[in-house]
């Protein structure tokens, strides 16, 4: 049974459906069981709602969501399957399978097999004999029928093929063919290939009763058609078939060692069919760029390899004369580098100084040095030069005045004859001499001479017998005009002409261009070509020029590119590749894509090495009745497993309903999950500073008010809070000064300036402050602030004793990071014993501690080596232990928060007066003591 | 379910209690109540209370008035000037202190949140009390358990006395019928009997004159009520049961109520002149004894 794509294996199970409705009265019966609490104030609860609410049934959506389980479950019992395969060939007779397997089947391979195999299995039950016939045998393939078990093993071997299909043969083939094929399968890659048209034409002709098409996807398929050095980056085409939606990829480029060393993403438009991707590199790192492919197209097409034809050579540049400068359009360095641009990387020496520019070129390590007419070489950079061609280096020399001048230069390749000759002046009998065509020896050879060069002056070689087989190049009445030699592994090349266009109009002519390609090829590939050469050809006969044997050269597979774009081992058919003939090599199936030669040395040989013109077949080319379709997947999507898992999870979702109704989610789960959320938004929004957070509100500092540093002890900051507002309901009581509410201020992060008074109760709890915030401290207190420090703990030890409690080591800890003057009790005659009150004793909670202050300061000169300034007067620091603030704390109503020790009431009235005074104090001054002074003054105002 | 928020404790008792509540009272300075409270009792007390009266100690020396018993003259004062000075002893006396827990079921309760049960607290700060007056020298007595006892030991003889005693359980409020005129009463109990109830039997306390101070103990549970979803409430004492569907939907108005009940309950032992203070079990017993403490203290401020 099938429902659209849909079919169902056990149809019959989908009755049970019908127990659905049954399912949904059972579970609407059915309430969640409630959960039981022992609670006291019942009584209360039933005053709140006098209604007791007993849900009889689930909610809707919960009934909804096991319905919706129990259906998903039948559902998945009658094994539905998602785009069953159901594509038949029907009939009798002889089935022929065309199968493609040329480059573009490595992604589908997969499909297209088992499409295949599903086709053989149909034959075999209709018991029809089969042939198989794989495009890329091409003319070569066998027609014969065989049994279904023989076809399937070749199937079963067959792989994908990373060439590009010929059908011209298989239509030929078909042609020939005897056999009435009454059923045809083709199994196309989609694309227009070479023959196709031939191919349907005889597929027409052969009128089989039914003739089953089928195509793969060809939207993913991109191509790199030709990868370009160009002196910017390596520029890479990318190509695919027509009229394909926008599509995107990325080009990754390795290196020999298979070691990715950078990719760039490009984008089709949509019915776009070229683009260009740039990999825009150093050039050492592009020269080290061996493969690029697309990632995950697993197709031939989307691999290159590349090889010494691909490296952009460093060219170093050296002229003779800085008066070239002058007409930098007419020099000669200006037309060797235009002509070395487009495919080498040019160099030129800053260094006026030949000396100088010699070794510095090579120390950027150039692979060809040109030298336009330097005559006589200084000494030093001479044998520099040598050395370096002896190492591998090519040395380009062009002719000139200064060349011809020079004597005892051995750097050239030829003996020269001093001066030189000069064709067609008036003193000159000889005509301006054409080139003559090249040698099969040199490595100009295939290059068009140009018939319009004509060379004027030339320098002369001294005739000698190797002359001819050092000559490169020669003008028709023979005399040479490039001349070349090996020394050591390197070459030294001679024009016999200048660089520029005052001796002949060759560095004028397209040949030029060409000319100083092929030496900059034979300047990189020098080594390696030889290398090849003497790899492959048995006996190297020794000869200078490196291509002298072309034709002969055969390179040996060295690895392959496969079907699916990778690079593998070659095979036991691949047969080596013939270079140098006058066909460019091809791909076939004996030399399919791949490297060929030595790991030193080796030639690429690419699928596509231009356009690659990828088109659609159109469809309007296939007979009428052909029944076209896709590649199945293995017998389609099962959907029961997806089935049971989306019940599952229902059922996950279920349990979680009938907790969060049960109310243990919310109290369980929610202060985990909401401590995760809130830590994730915590890493997500870095915290705001405390500043923002902390209540701090200018309007705050408009009225003076009592301030406490909040230690982290809730309980401590509490008391420390209840303490100040107890103080400022006595001040306010008693004195004139009325303060606002007091507040607790962060040292870390709030403002302290707005604070007269600062009480510290001093907790071990968390850790001391950190230098910075002990910085503000010490800048409040030098200010003119007072901080009131209270270690609370007169009964465990007290401040200024001899034991050490805890919170005294704390406190020690503390202070350790200030400048402190040296602190005195409370003298008889401070100013703190009569600020407001008369009092001899500063009591807290505890009475017997001391309150200690700065020393008095007897003299002035004193005060400037005291780090902390008595601001006012002032002193800025005061230390008790007697637990001012538990003293003071009062509740909302008025009752105190702490007993004191010992309970005697009076002594909380001092400690009250004891906080009068500090506040007074801090906030006059020595107000009180200078009124001492007051008749004195008075007197004074009197006289 | 395992998750069930509130359970109920075993009953406790006996030394154990005890032990916790010494620990408590150590913590706690020698307790003073305030003197004008105090009845007109013979007993004596160790401790002065600040101001003359019969006692042993010095307090101070003042003018001879007209009409005192020419005995109390100090001779070796007055013969210093041309005054005469009557010498003043300080006033040490004793109080009754009638210190009684609720020991209803529902005082068992005790929620995940909560430290111990309420009734373990309510003991716990009982003794802890009866310790610290005891040591005070204050007569200390349990109503219906023992008489008034002056004794340093009284908080181990009560323990030992309410370890053996019948106590009824449905008993919501102290009997005062041993409770002698200007005692004081303190009741540690979760006070959920109905609101009229309690209120009708501390109007009839006071108006025996006993000065009272209230402690309600309250679990955390019961105050912030963290039920949600279909829930069973079950009544321990009475047995009643309600279900609700989503008892989240409930914390709103219940909160209100029993604010209301514990205001209601403030307001009216502030217009008896007793003390009033919330303890919850989530924190410390010993909060709640300084807090009693000073208020029997009579510090409040004036």
């Amino acid at each position: 049974m099938s429902i659209l794509a849909l079919t169902f294996a056990a149809p019959l199970i989908l009755f049970s459906l019908i127990v659905l409705p049954l399912i949904w009265w059972l579970l609407r019966l059915t309430p969640p069981r409630p959960r039981q609490e022992v609670f006291p104030p019942t009584r209360i609860l039933a005053e709140v709602n006098k209604s007791e609410e007993t849900p009889a049934q689930s909610p809707w959506w919960l009934t909804l969501l096991r319905l919706l389980m129990a259906a998903l479950v039948i559902v998945a019992l009658a094994e539905p399957i998602w785009n069953a395969q159901d594509s038949r060939i029907s009939g009798e007779g002889p089935l022929l399978i065309i199968m493609d397997d040329g480059w573009t089947t490595g992604p589908d391979w997969e499909e297209r097999q088992t499409t295949a195999r599903n086709l053989l299995a149909q034959a075999r039950e209709n018991e029809r004999p089969v042939a198989l016939a794989l495009t890329t045998l091409g003319g070569k393939v066998e027609l014969a029928t065989q049994r279904v078990e023989q076809v399937e093993a070749r199937l079963k071997a067959a792989t994908p093929q990373p060439l590009p299909v010929d059908l011209t043969g298989l239509a030929k083939r078909l042609d020939e063919n005897t056999i009435a094929f009454t059923g045809i399968a083709w199994l196309s890659n989609g694309l227009d290939q070479k023959g196709a048209e031939q191919l349907l034409a005889s597929l027409e002709k052969m009128a089989p009763q039914q003739l089953q098409y089928f195509t793969s996807q060809l939207q993913n398929l991109h191509v790199i058609s030709k990868v370009t050095n160009t002196p910017e980056a390596l520029s890479v085409a990318l190509e695919r078939a027509d009229g394909q939606p926008a599509s995107s990829g990325r080009v990754t480029a390795y290196d020999q060692k298979g070691r990715s060393i950078s990719a760039v993403d490009y984008s089709f438009a949509a019915d776009k069919q070229t683009i260009t991707a740039q990999l825009v590199l150093p050039v050492e790192l592009r020269n080290e760029i061996a493969k690029l492919s697309i990632d995950a197209q697993n197709q031939a097409g989307a691999t290159q390899l590349l090889d010494e034809r691909f490296r952009r050579r460093r060219v170093g540049l050296i002229s003779g004369s800085n008066a070239d400068q002058a007409q930098p359009l007419l020099s000669p360095l200006y037309f060797i580098s235009r002509a070395l641009n487009p495919f080498s990387e040019v160099r030129e020496s800053r260094a006026a100084n030949v000396a100088e520019a010699i070794p510095q070129l090579i120390e950027e390590n150039v692979s060809t040095l040109v030298l336009a007419d330097i005559g006589t070489l200084p000494g030093v950079a001479s044998e520099q030069l040598e050395d370096w061609v002896e190492a591998g280096g090519m040395l380009v020399r062009f002719a000139g005045p200064r060349l011809a001048a020079a004597t005892d230069d051995t750097l050239v390749p030829v003996e020269l004859r001093r001066g030189g000759r000069s064709l067609g002046g008036t003193l000159t009998w000889g005509t301006p001499q054409p080139l003559a065509s090249f040698d099969e020896d040199s490595p100009f050879n295939g290059l068009t001479v140009p018939p319009d060069v004509a060379v004027t002056r030339q320098v002369l070689a001294q005739p000698g017998i190797d002359l001819t087989e050092k000559t490169w190049a020669s003008l028709t009445d023979g005399t040479p005009l490039v001349t070349a030699s090996q020394r050591g592994e390197g070459w030294i090349v001679l024009f016999h002409v200048t660089a520029n266009a005052s001796w002949s109009n060759l560095p004028l002519s397209g040949a030029f261009v060409d000319m100083l390609r092929r030496i900059v090829a034979v300047s990189n590939g020098a080594i390696a070509a030889d290398k090849t050469r003497s790899s492959t050809a048995s006996a190297p006969d020794g000869s200078p020029t490196i291509t002298a044997d072309a034709d002969q050269i055969t390179l040996p597979p060295l690895r392959m590119v496969d079907g699916f774009g990778t690079l593998t081992a070659p095979g036991p058919t691949m047969q080596p590749l013939l270079l140098g003939g006058s066909t460019a090599p091809e791909v076939t199936i004996e030399t399919p894509p791949g490297t060929y030669g030595t790991s030193d040395a080796f030639v690429a040989l690419n699928l596509f090495e231009g356009p690659a013109n990828l088109k659609q077949l159109p469809t309007d080319l296939l007979p009428a009745d052909t029944i076209r379709s896709r590649f199945s997947t293995e017998e389609g999507t099962a959907l029961k497993p997806w089935l049971l898992a989306a019940a599952l999870l229902l059922l996950a979702l279920d349990c979680l309903a009938v907790l969060w109704m049960a109310g243990a989610l919310r109290r369980r789960v929610m202060p985990a999950a909401a401590a995760a959320v809130s830590l994730v938004v915590f890493a997500l929004h870095p915290p705001p500073v405390q500043a923002q957070t902390s209540n701090f509100n200018f309007e705050d500092t408009l009225r003076t008010r009592l301030a406490y540093v909040q230690t982290g002890d809730d309980q401590l900051d509490r008391i420390s809070k209840r303490g100040l507002i107890g103080l400022t309901n006595f001040i306010s009581s008693r004195t004139s000064l009325e303060p606002a509410e007091p507040v607790g201020v962060d040292i870390n992060t709030d403002e302290l300036a707005f604070y007269p008074l600062l009480y510290w109760p001093v907790s071990t709890l968390g850790p001391p402050p950190d230098a910075k915030a002990m910085a503000r401290v010490d800048a409040f207190m030098k200010k003119g602030g007072s901080v009131l420090f209270d270690t609370r703990d007169q009964l465990t030890g007290g401040f200024g004793n001899r034991r050490i409690s805890a919170e005294t080591q704390r406190l020690r800890e503390i202070l350790s990071s200030l400048d402190i003057p040296p602190l005195e009790p409370v003298p008889d005659n401070h100013v703190l014993t009569r600020a407001f009150y008369l009092l001899n004793v500063f009591p807290g909670r505890y009475l017997e501690g001391k309150l200690w202050v700065e020393t008095s300061q007897e003299d002035e000169g004193e005060s400037a080596e005291r780090p902390t300034r008595q601001g006012d007067g002032v002193s800025s620091i005061m230390i008790t232990s007697n637990d001012m603030a538990g003293a003071w704390a009062v509740e909302a109503d008025g009752s105190p928060s702490l007993p004191v020790v010992p309970a005697n009431p009076t002594q909380r009235i001092y400690a009250y007066r004891t906080g009068v005074n500090i506040v007074m104090y801090t906030l006059t001054g020595n107000y009180k003591s200078d009124q001492v002074h007051i008749p004195a003054l008075l007197e004074r105002l009197g006289q | 379910m395992a998750l069930n928020i509130g359970s109920v404790a075993p009953s406790e008792s006996g030394s154990g209690v005890l032990g916790r509540a010494r620990e408590r009272a150590a913590l706690i300075p020698d307790l003073l109540i305030e003197a004008q409270r105090i009845a007109n009792t013979v007993t004596s007390g160790w401790h002065g209370r600040r101001r003359r009266g019969s006692g042993d100690t010095f307090w101070q020396f003042r003018p001879y008035q007209l009409g005192e018993s020419l005995t109390r003259i100090d001779w070796r004062r007055s013969a210093r000037d041309d005054h005469v000075y009557v010498r003043d002893q300080e006033w040490e006396a004793a109080h009754t202190v009638w210190i009684w827990a609720d020991n209803s079921p529902s005082m068992l309760f005790k929620s995940t949140t909560a430290q111990v049960s309420k009734q373990s607290r309510a003991l716990v700060l009982a003794l802890a009390m009866t310790e610290v007056l005891a040591k005070s020298g204050e007569r200390v007595g349990w109503p219906g358990v023992t008489n008034a006892l002056s004794s340093r030991v009284a908080a181990e003889r009560i323990a030992a006395e309410l370890m053996v005693a019948k106590i009824d359980e449905d008993l919501a409020f102290p009997s005062t019928q041993n409770i002698r005129n200007r005692s004081e009463l303190i009741i540690i109990s979760d006070f959920l009997e109905p609101i009229d109830t309690t209120l009708t039997r501390l109007n009839a306390a006071a108006e025996q004159g006993i000065h009272g101070s209230l402690v309600h103990i309250v679990d955390p549970a019961e105050e912030n009520f963290p039920y949600s979803g279909r829930t069973e409430f079950e009544d321990p004492e009475s047995g009643q049961k309600l279900t609700y569907g989503r008892a989240e939907t409930l914390a709103q108005g219940y909160a209100t109520l029993f604010q209301a009940r514990r205001e209601t309950l403030a307001q009216h032992c502030k217009r008896l002149g007793w003390n009033y203070i919330v303890h919850h079990t989530d924190s410390l017993a010993s909060t709640a004894l300084v807090a009693l403490h000073t208020r029997l203290s009579g510090e409040a401020m004036a």
